[in-house]
């Protein structure tokens, strides 16, 4: 009857050290009931301990010890918080920390990537998804690559069986939504991607974001318009100048490397930028008629335009982050800045 | 690739000044990465890309330049003084396979002396990273720089029977290049041979035995055509990147073999005091073919958004040394042999708005015809993981999808395993090995990573796919969201370690906000998890929809960690596709009356079969049943347990009296002790 009688009263008192949080004038109050010097329960049962048999005495004297020592102890721990409640008074201290909650963090890449699907999403496209391990011909066949391309060089690729590759960039989604739908078609997508590839500069998973324009009468007018509003909307708390530079990709022609005036010296030339004053940001072009051959779209009726850029860099330039590999440790001193 | 500014100029005429030549260059498509001075000149690093070999050369870049600027490309002067015998009665060429080499140049120089180049071209070469050797090699790589055409000078002296044979190597064949290593030839390898065996590897390097040397006195410089793909090949297998592979690779100038034989010869000629011999031994089975396009200015102009001049396109044309004539709207081209590039008519658009310029497009807007973009479902399914986990306090981490096989084995036994494992052929290391089947193992290694720097409260999570191929040609790659809580976990105000309750609330609050079906938690995921803290979560239909609880200690051992580790990994396809619209329910008007009830039962009873039979038997106007407490101890006995509930009732039209809710308790007593070995 005595043993049954301590584990009842440790049950009500943790019950009502929990539900005293840090109140420490609740805290106080529980003190006086379980530890008071005149009336607390522990009185009662130590008393009790006389009224016991003596063979029942031995064992109820050790777990009645172990009450007192846990009473103490939780009460010792709900005092000390940091989030003792102050007596209301002229002692009152405003300017003491507040109470710290939980609080999350989304990874800095995902934040840009939402970003920009926000800033498309105003501009009517859709937001794609397609699978990561890829077959050949969606990665690279599609888009105007065939085997002993040169541009194959410049994306080592993870191989798995049956000819399955870990896709080496998001593109391989633009041809599967061509081969599904009929133009008009405003998507884009992004991911994570696969290069066999590791240093400072360099991560063999990264992220992209890709994007595609398929409709009559786009014209190259139209690519310059879609990205200079994407860049400004995307860097706008920088307000960056825009260049389109002619370059090469396989999956398009003609094709444009677009910079923006760097955001760490504002195109004066700093480190960063090379002198040039200029960061590379995206990649872009009209869509090569190879490609809408290669997928079932009218190359003679329809033109488009597509482009792609590295989640990863945007976010590093965006929020400053300077080494490439700390996205990908699960620093959660880099993350929670994030919050 | 590198470039010396003063070599540039010497090709346009006229006086650019740097800036304008490197601004223009960028601007049509040759973005000047770096400039450093260097001597009376400048390096300039400029990217070529793979699609133009033609302007992997001097003269190649300075016509795009002179474009660009508006200046005229200097005439090459080709001229050569020759004596001496006739080339052809001195060497002879055959071509066997004529499908790799359409064409075959050879020169003659007799009386050659081995001697050092001047130091202007040694300068040349080295802005361009080339490393001077002698004034022979010196001069082919020289005339390589300046045109694209690769080069060879072969020792005539050590060729049998002074003939060289354009052929595919025999099986078993070795030639020992000059880089001193020997090459077991393939029948597919193109060689260069003599009467006997290989001399040269076609379009990538030269041999070791017909190396010029000090007392070689005649040469025989090649200047050939050589099939892209076949060195490409070659050149792969052997792992040899040569500045000639690397241009016949992307495509050389068919027509440029005899004009860089003629630099060539003239150039050692001039350097080693050698004499040409007259002639030019040519073997050309495969001329090469021009090939006429049409177009239609207003084509281009509308496919660029902006009117261009019909007599530009053909100024521009012209300036890259195309063909080119205009009929009203219809332009007539035949491009050069060097822009094999040059496919179709989207290939000639680029080259007309490139040098107009990008900048010179307006921009301009597309009308919108398509319907209000949408998220594809799976990125709402995986974004709605996202945000319920950051609700419930816990941090982002982005690992890598491959994980060390070892590991990975040892999810064979995890229950939420998606099937059999992907091995990469090709990993970066052995540690990144398979493809993940797990998000665990890279949130562990993550924990232990923090915990390491210092941090004390870990609260981690993941969203991503694992991947698995459970038959042939079937790959999957499910989303899964998992979780790591070690040390303080979400640091909870007045809780000091984590513990089973916080993973399983965090889990809850997963399953809630993720629309989750409902789930059992029935114990499992051992070996992974502790025996008595882990748990499985089944729905309806007995599918796992995740795994929680605290990692086993063996486990916990092999990462190394000295605290208690939890962790919790959910299947994201378990959740419905749409949360469910949230529904209105009227307010209560009359108030509840709660009243405990104190079971006493044995320990294998779990709390949710108490909970579930308290809810069946109790009379329909109770709201909600909750724990309040649950004591054990030896007073009870061994494996007995005390639970007290707290039931709430409530009535939709009236308050309830005491003795009503007295009445309905005493009903559900009677109905628990006869249904439960449990007292009250």
């Amino acid at each position: 009857m005595g043993a049954q009688r301590l584990d009842e009263v440790r049950a009500a008192f943790l019950a009502d050290i929990e539900s005293a949080g840090g109140d420490a004038a609740a805290v106080e109050n529980i003190r006086i009931r379980y530890a008071g010097r005149r009336s607390g329960l522990l009185l009662d049962l130590t008393a009790a301990l006389r009224e016991l048999p003596n063979e029942e005495k031995r064992d109820y004297g050790r777990a009645l010890n172990e009450l007192k020592k846990l009473v103490a102890d939780r009460l010792e721990a709900a005092k000390s918080g940091a989030h003792t409640r102050q007596a209301s008074g002229p002692g009152f201290d405003v300017t003491l920390p507040g109470l710290t909650l939980p609080k999350g963090a989304q990874h800095p890449v995902h934040l840009v990537r939402q970003r920009i699907e926000e800033i498309f999403l105003r501009m009517g496209y859709d937001v794609e998804d397609g699978p990561e391990i890829e077959d050949d011909r969606h990665n690279f066949e599609a888009l105007n690559i065939p085997p002993d391309h040169p541009a194959r060089d410049d994306q080592d690729t993870f191989y798995v069986s049956g000819g399955r590759l870990l896709r080496t960039h998001t593109s391989p989604v633009q041809a599967r939504v061509m081969e599904q739908r009929k133009p008009p078609i405003r998507i884009i997508v992004p991911g994570k991607v696969y290069r066999r590839d590791s240093d400072l500069r360099h991560s063999p998973m990264f992220h992209q974001i890709e994007g595609l324009l398929v409709d009559e009468g786009v014209t190259f007018g139209n690519l310059k318009a879609t990205l200079e509003t994407f860049l400004h909307a995307l860097f706008s708390e920088h307000g960056v100048d825009v260049r389109f530079r002619p370059s090469y990709f396989p999956f398009t022609e003609p094709s444009a490397e677009v910079d923006i005036t760097c955001i760490f010296c504002g195109g004066s030339g700093c480190g960063v930028c090379s002198r040039s004053g200029w960061i590379e940001i995206l990649g872009s072009g009209m869509v090569d008629p190879r490609v809408f051959e290669g997928v079932g779209v009218d190359a003679d009726r329809y033109t488009g335009f597509a482009f792609g850029l590295g989640l990863d860099r945007v976010a590093m330039l965006l929020y400053g982050i300077p080494d490439l590999r700390q996205l990908f440790v699960g620093d959660q001193r880099l993350t929670r800045q994030f919050a | 690739m590198k470039f010396d500014l003063e070599w540039l100029r010497q090709h346009i005429d006229g006086d650019t000044d740097a800036d304008t030549l490197s601004e223009a260059l960028t601007h049509c498509g040759f973005l000047v990465e770096t400039r450093d001075p260097s001597g009376q000149s400048e390096i300039w690093d400029v990217e070529a890309t793979t699609n133009r070999p033609d302007v992997m050369c001097h003269r190649g870049l300075a016509r795009e330049a002179a474009l660009a600027v508006g200046a005229r490309l200097k005439a090459l002067d080709t001229t050569v003084e020759e004596t001496g015998e006739q080339a052809e009665n001195l060497a002879s060429v055959e071509i066997q396979d004529e499908d790799l080499c359409s064409r075959y140049v050879g020169r003659v120089l007799r009386g050659i002396r081995l001697v050092e180049s001047p130091v202007w071209l040694k300068e040349r070469l080295e802005r361009c990273g080339v490393r001077p050797i002698n004034a022979v090699v010196d001069a082919t790589n020289y005339v390589l720089l300046e045109t694209g055409q690769p080069l060879h000078a072969f020792d005539l002296d050590r060729l049998e029977d002074r003939t060289i044979v354009v052929r595919r190597a025999h099986k078993g064949e070795v030639l020992a290049t000059l880089d001193g290593e020997d090459r077991k030839l393939e029948c597919d390898d193109l060689v260069i041979a003599d009467r006997n065996r290989p001399v040269a590897l076609a379009g990538v390097m030269g041999g070791a035995d017909s190396e010029i040397g000090e007392e070689t006195t005649d040469v025989l410089l090649e200047s050939a055509h050589f099939e892209a793909l076949s060195v490409r090949r070659t050149s792969r297998r052997f792992g040899m990147h040569t500045e000639a592979s690397h241009r016949f690779e992307r495509g050389a100038d068919p027509l440029m073999a005899p004009v860089a034989a003629d630099l060539a010869a003239r150039l050692i000629s001039q350097l080693t005091g050698a004499t040409v011999s007259p002639g030019r031994i040519d073997v050309c089975p495969r001329p090469w073919q021009s090939k006429e396009m049409t177009f239609s200015v207003s084509g281009v102009s509308r496919f660029a958004g902006l009117e261009i001049a019909g007599d530009e396109i053909v100024r521009i044309l012209e300036a890259l040394e195309f063909r080119a004539g205009r009929d009203g709207d219809v332009i007539t081209c035949v491009p050069p042999s060097f822009r094999g590039d040059i496919e179709r008519v989207a290939d000639l658009y680029e080259e007309i708005i490139r040098h107009i310029g990008y900048d010179a497009v307006p921009a301009v807007l597309p009308i919108l015809r398509t319907p209000p973009g949408r998220r594809h479902p799976n990125w709402e399914l995986v974004d709605r993981g996202r945000r319920a986990a950051v609700a419930c306090g816990l941090t982002e981490a982005v690992t890598y999808a491959f994980i060390d096989p070892q590991v990975d084995q040892r999810l064979e036994s995890w229950p939420l395993c998606p099937g059999p494992s992907i091995p990469l052929a090709n990993p970066l290391a052995e540690t990144q090995g398979t493809m993940r089947r797990s998000l665990i193992p890279g949130l562990l290694a993550a924990a232990r990573e923090n915990l390491n720097q210092g941090e004390s409260d870990i609260a981690l999570f993941e969203e991503g796919r694992v991947f698995s191929n459970p038959e042939g040609d079937c790959f999957e790659e499910p989303e899964y969201l998992s979780v790591v809580l070690a040390g303080g976990g979400l640091a909870l105000p007045g809780r000091d370690a984590v513990d089973f309750l916080e993973l399983k609330g965090v889990v809850e609050a997963l399953l809630r906000d993720g629309a989750f079906p409902e789930v059992a938690w029935q114990r499992g995921g051992s070996p992974w998890l502790d025996e008595a803290e882990g748990a499985v979560l089944v729905d309806g239909d007995g599918g796992v929809v995740g795994v929680a609880g605290r990692l086993g200690d063996d486990e916990a051992g092999r990462w190394g960690f000295k605290q208690a580790v939890y962790v919790a990994e959910l299947r994201l396809q378990a959740a419905a596709v749409e949360p469910p619209l949230p529904r209105f329910e009227t307010l209560p008007r009359f108030p509840a009356v709660w009243v405990d009830i104190t079971v006493e039962h044995g320990a294998a009873l779990s709390y949710a079969g108490l909970e579930a039979a308290v809810r069946e038997l109790s009379d329909q106007l109770v709201t909600s049943v909750s724990l309040v407490g649950r004591f054990t101890g030896k007073a009870l006995g061994p494996d007995r347990v005390r639970t007290t509930l707290r039931l709430v009732y409530r009535h939709a039209e009236r308050s309830m009296t005491q003795e009503e809710v007295n009445a309905a308790q005493d009903v559900l007593r009677a109905a628990l002790v006869e249904r439960l070995d449990v007292t009250i």
